[in-house]
């Protein structure tokens, strides 16, 4: 239970790692929000069900679960969200020149 | 688990770095977005690790207001704020 808690871990982190490298790597605002956008979802999915295989299933696993859903939710509104204000300002800018 | 802390740790460090030479306000507000997420995993790991269940509650208020300020930040961007 422990290995496969540590490989679904150490998948995730992975994840992590490459989404923070591309977001320095890339050279712009929505390329960024891409890089940022799929790693993280799939890091963090992948960490927090790993802690949940870690700990067994004890009642605090629910919190965590409940978290998951959570962050399932809100990472793709606030990606949306960030996505909108730069195209809209964007727009904007060049509608002015 | 300490290995995976300190892996998602060293993962701050180029997100740090966008924060502070993001050439607009959208990239550094994603920064910030993604340093939050960041900081709530090494959050519930420590509370994994350590067994203290009040620590996930911490790890749910924590991404809960920055999602709230996030938003706020981003609609206030949307509408011009901040130029004039």
């Amino acid at each position: 239970m422990t290995f496969a808690a540590y490989i679904l871990m150490g998948i995730g982190v992975g994840f992590v790692f490459v989404g923070s490298l591309g977001m320095l790597r890339f050279r712009d605002t929505f390329s960024r929000l891409q890089a940022s956008g799929v790693a993280d979802n799939a890091g963090l999915g992948l960490v927090l069900i790993g802690l949940v295989v870690h700990s067994g299933w004890d009642r605090h696993d629910i919190t965590l679960l409940l978290l998951l859903f959570l962050m399932l939710i809100t990472n793709p509104i606030v990606t949306h969200s960030i996505a909108r204000s730069a195209f809209v300002q964007r727009h904007r800018e060049e509608r002015e020149q | 688990m300490g290995v995976i802390d300190t892996l998602v740790l060293c993962s701050l460090v180029p997100i740090l770095i966008l924060l502070w030479r993001g050439p607009t306000a959208w990239d550094r507000l994603l920064a910030y977005n993604t340093a939050s997420n960041r900081i709530v995993l090494v959050v519930c790991l420590v509370a994994v690790a350590s067994r203290q269940a009040i620590y996930l509650d911490v790890a749910i208020g924590y991404a809960a207001l920055s999602f709230l300020g996030v938003i706020i930040v981003a609609r206030f961007l949307e509408r011009g704020g901040g130029q004039r």
